[in-house]
């Protein structure tokens, strides 16, 4: 499977290529008052109004406030932005070498020397089996 | 004319007549049970199963063409005398309503539906004279059927009735072949093109909704037109004629194109009196059907969002608000009950009300219900209790039906309605009814808004919500109760600070900037901001399906220099004033406030007649919020009585109403040497010439159709009669 790998904090996760529309330097972001901490604001993309996500915060792991560049990604619900540290790298996954524990993790994998934990994004975004939208059940301020 | 592009033609005008008949004879159907069975309905019904049944055949739709005719069996029945009109022979008429609607759409996707239509063909059969269909001999279409097809305009009556049975396809006078498609190949996808029917160019909705966008887009891209002029040539772009004329220009554009969108609530008000009818059936209920501002209009996004939640709330009002017929005798009420949808426009939203006259709503219930699910329940007002039913699992009904279960979604009522940025209340009486009032913005896409400075960063507020603004230094803040207050003409608002509010956090001196007074229903706050920047229209967008509402924010939208405006919700900020604990929320006029009450007695009295409490409550909250002080009335015959007891300056009465109506109260004050020259306004939704010059010819100095009335247009015409306010 064709991934981008994603550096966040100290770890390395991925996404399915097929879900990354494109990777963007960070934008200006406008903040939304009563946010969860995971929730950075929303920015403009050619006019589309998107969310952008901390994605450490998501993945309970830190913070990437103050990430560079934005993993734009692609669901039924719409686009959001996975703020990251550095820039991802693309790669290829094979076989699964562990089973993930993370709740949004499917399983880990060998990308070279790292080990990468492939995500399951609607898990991630709170959106699994809902027809409405982020959980902010989870991660609140 | 041949071919299938023909043929697909054909087939897609068979839609589209067939869905307005359909529509047709289910309203018919309604009235005639309630008590419209003249013989001009009857033979209007009866026209429209013909004309169906003769369209069905021309195109080989057997089986739609044989339904039709049972029910044109049934009805030429009722029209010769024979056969009365029942509930037992409404629910079947419309049970073959609602099949014919789903056949046609089968076999213009090329199903077979000879099982329902033999279904359905037998109830109506049973219906039409007690025996069951003789065999069934069908001819299926074939490759070459030689069926005619009369120029559209005399279709109707170019096919002669077909015989009861056996059933073959007509074969008639050739005045041109259509050569048919194959039963199993479904209609050819023309949904994507603009269709044209006489002088009517149907467009499929994607298209308007494309077209809508890009003329926001204008708008935002006429607001980075002008600073750029602004930035290159130092100059206002509001002085440059072309620059103007585009402005002018593109606003028409936008207003224009904004009217396509608006479709009438009536084109639901027929499927809604359908639920209401067939819930009442089932549940051995009598219900009176009452609707008022049908012709209101509001986005078609909008009411497609909200017909669900409609539907739902009446299903509940006959399920759990009507109560059975013995107990609303016992309780001196009329053995009938009455629903009530009413809609009016005011200003940038619309107002439907949902009410029934049954047994209210038991908050001991919704108290216990509510505590069962763990939730805090101590210390609450009444208020407080109501909103707990739209709380997921919160139910204020003893039982749950299939139907409905007062309570039981009604979160996913609301939920449906602040999906378009709307808010639903509830006012109830226990024994006397409840009202549900869905509370919608007109349109979604451009909404007029005020431009405002708070901590350094802009937000947007919609014009509707704004009420008053002015400078803090010399604003009338005071102290009351440990709040801090602005005294207004209509009483007091609390006064916020908006980045307290938004953020939790106020950098700002304590006698800069401005108060902006936000006014939502009856409520009231003052929000400081550092600044305001100006007014002008903004296309809001929201904020991805990614993320769930935000109660404080109404949407966002691009600015000229690409940055993010927020639009702020005015209810989501008075919601979160109120629940910070930096104040008790002050309402107004019922805030403890004695010079207020001394200065009502300065202001000019009208009294707001009117049968439907949303409306008078409305009307109260625009005429209070104007400086008026105001009395209401529930009919005419109450009206004399108020009119009795204490000075009225004017009287704005509806004409509709129970006991005495508005012409008859209009009349009663002429007659009286008391309140000869007293003004009265008449405010209705009876938009009829003869109703105008009939109320004006009772005496009425003024005559506004609510449909057409916004908060400064009924101002307007008050100040025309009293002059401006004391």
């Amino acid at each position: 499977m064709r991934v981008l790998v994603l550096p966040v904090e100290r770890g390395w996760y991925a996404v399915p290529m097929d879900s990354v529309d494109e990777v963007i330097a960070r934008p200006e972001v406008a903040l939304i008052p009563t946010a969860p901490s995971s929730l950075l604001g929303v920015f403009n993309l050619r006019g589309e109004i998107v969310p952008l996500f901390d994605t450490a915060a998501l993945l309970e792991t830190g913070s990437t406030k103050t990430g560079s560049h934005i993993v734009v990604i692609r669901s039924t619900l719409g686009r959001g932005g996975l703020l990251i540290h550095h820039a991802p790298e693309s790669a290829e996954l094979e076989e699964p070498v562990a089973r993930a524990k993370h709740r949004a993790g499917v399983a880990v994998y060998g990308v070279g020397e790292r080990l990468v934990t492939l995500l399951d994004l609607p898990e991630l975004l709170g959106t699994k089996g809902a027809a409405g939208a982020f959980d902010f059940g989870r991660n609140s301020r | 004319m041949s071919g299938s592009s023909s043929d697909a033609e054909f087939r897609e005008l068979f839609a589209q007549e067939s869905s307005q008949r359909l529509g047709r004879l289910q309203k018919e159907l309604l009235e005639i049970e309630t008590g419209g069975s003249t013989e001009e309905l009857v033979s209007s019904i009866f026209r429209d199963a013909h004309t169906l049944k003769g369209a069905a055949a021309v195109l080989a739709f057997e089986d739609v063409a044989r339904v039709a005719q049972a029910m044109e069996d049934v009805l030429d029945g009722v029209r010769n005398h024979l056969r009365p009109v029942s509930a037992e022979l409404v629910d079947v008429m419309l049970l073959a309503v609602d099949e014919l609607g789903s056949m046609v759409a089968g076999v213009l996707a090329g199903e077979d539906r000879a099982t329902d239509a033999d279904r359905v063909e037998l109830r109506l059969r049973e219906l039409a004279d007690g025996t069951p269909p003789l065999e069934i001999h069908r001819v299926r279409a074939v490759s070459t059927p030689a069926v005619v097809v009369p120029p559209a305009a005399s279709r109707d009556e170019a096919v002669a009735p077909l015989a009861p049975v056996p059933l073959e396809l007509p074969v008639a006078p050739h005045a041109g072949v259509l050569p048919s498609m194959p039963p199993e190949q479904p209609a050819p996808p023309t949904s994507g093109y603009p269709r044209v029917l006489g002088d009517t160019v149907i467009v499929p909705s994607g298209r308007l909704d494309e077209l809508i966008r890009l003329v926001g887009e204008t708008a935002a891209a006429q607001l980075r037109l002008g600073a750029i002029v602004e930035a290159r040539f130092s100059s206002d772009p509001s002085v440059v004629s072309a620059f103007r004329d585009l402005t002018q220009v593109l606003h028409q554009l936008q207003e224009r194109t904004m009217q396509v969108r608006m479709v009438p609530l009536s084109t639901i008000t027929d499927s809604l009196r359908r639920a209401v009818r067939d819930a009442a059936r089932s549940l051995g209920k009598e219900v009176h059907w009452e609707v008022r501002g049908g012709d209101t209009e509001l986005d078609r996004g909008v009411l497609r969002q909200i017909s669900d939640p409609l539907m739902h709330l009446l299903r509940n009002a006959v399920d759990h608000g009507i109560e059975a017929p013995l107990i609303r005798v016992t309780a001196g009420k009329p053995a009938i009950g009455t629903v009530r949808v009413h809609a009016m426009q005011l200003g940038a939203e619309v107002v439907i009300a949902v009410s029934d006259d049954g047994g209210g709503i038991d908050l001991d219930q919704v108290r216990s219900s509510a505590a069962a699910r763990g939730l805090e329940v101590d210390g609450l007002d009444e208020d407080r209790l109501l909103q707990l039913i739209f709380r997921p699992g919160v139910s204020t009904a003893e039982r749950v039906t299939e139907l409905s279960g007062r309570g039981v979604g009604l979160d996913v009522v609301r939920a449906g309605v602040e999906a378009v940025r709307g808010r639903v209340e509830v006012h109830a009486e226990l024994g006397k009814g409840t009202e549900f009032r869905l509370v919608v913005p007109i349109t979604l896409a451009v909404l007029p808004c005020m431009l405002v400075e708070s901590a350094g960063q802009r937000y947007a507020i919609p014009m509707h919500s704004v009420m008053h603004v002015q400078t803090r230094a010399g604003a009338a803040v005071t102290e009351v109760e440990g709040r801090t207050v602005l005294r207004l003409k209509e009483g007091v608002a609390d006064v916020f600070d908006l980045a307290q509010v938004l953020w939790g956090v106020s950098e700002r001196p304590p006698e800069s900037g401005y108060l902006v007074v936000l006014s939502v229903t009856a409520r009231r706050d003052a929000f400081i901001v550092e600044r305001l920047i100006g007014q002008r229209d903004v296309v809001v967008k929201n904020l991805g399906g990614l993320l769930p509402r935000f109660g404080l924010l109404a949407g966002a939208s691009v600015e000229p220099d690409g940055s993010i405006l927020l639009v702020l919700d005015a209810q989501g900020l008075i919601d979160s004033a109120a629940g910070s604990g930096k104040a008790t929320a002050a309402q107004g006029a019922s805030a403890p406030d004695v010079e207020a009450e001394i200065e009502a007695d300065s202001r000019s009295s009208i009294l707001i007649v009117d049968d439907a409490l949303t409306v008078r409550e409305l009307e109260r909250s625009i005429l209070e919020r104007a400086g008026y002080d105001v009395r209401v009335a529930g009919d005419g015959a109450e009206a004399l009585a108020r009119l009795a007891e204490a000075r009225v300056d004017l009287v704005l009465t509806d004409l509709e109403m129970p006991l005495m109506d508005g012409f008859a109260l209009t009349e009663a004050i002429r007659a009286d040497h008391r309140w000869g020259n007293l003004p009265v306004l008449i405010l209705t939704s009876r938009s009829s010439d003869e109703d105008r010059r009939r109320g004006l010819e009772a005496g009425a100095d003024g005559y506004i159709v609510k449909s057409a009335f916004d908060e400064g247009a009924l101002l307007a015409a008050i100040v025309r009669v009293l002059g401006p306010t004391r």
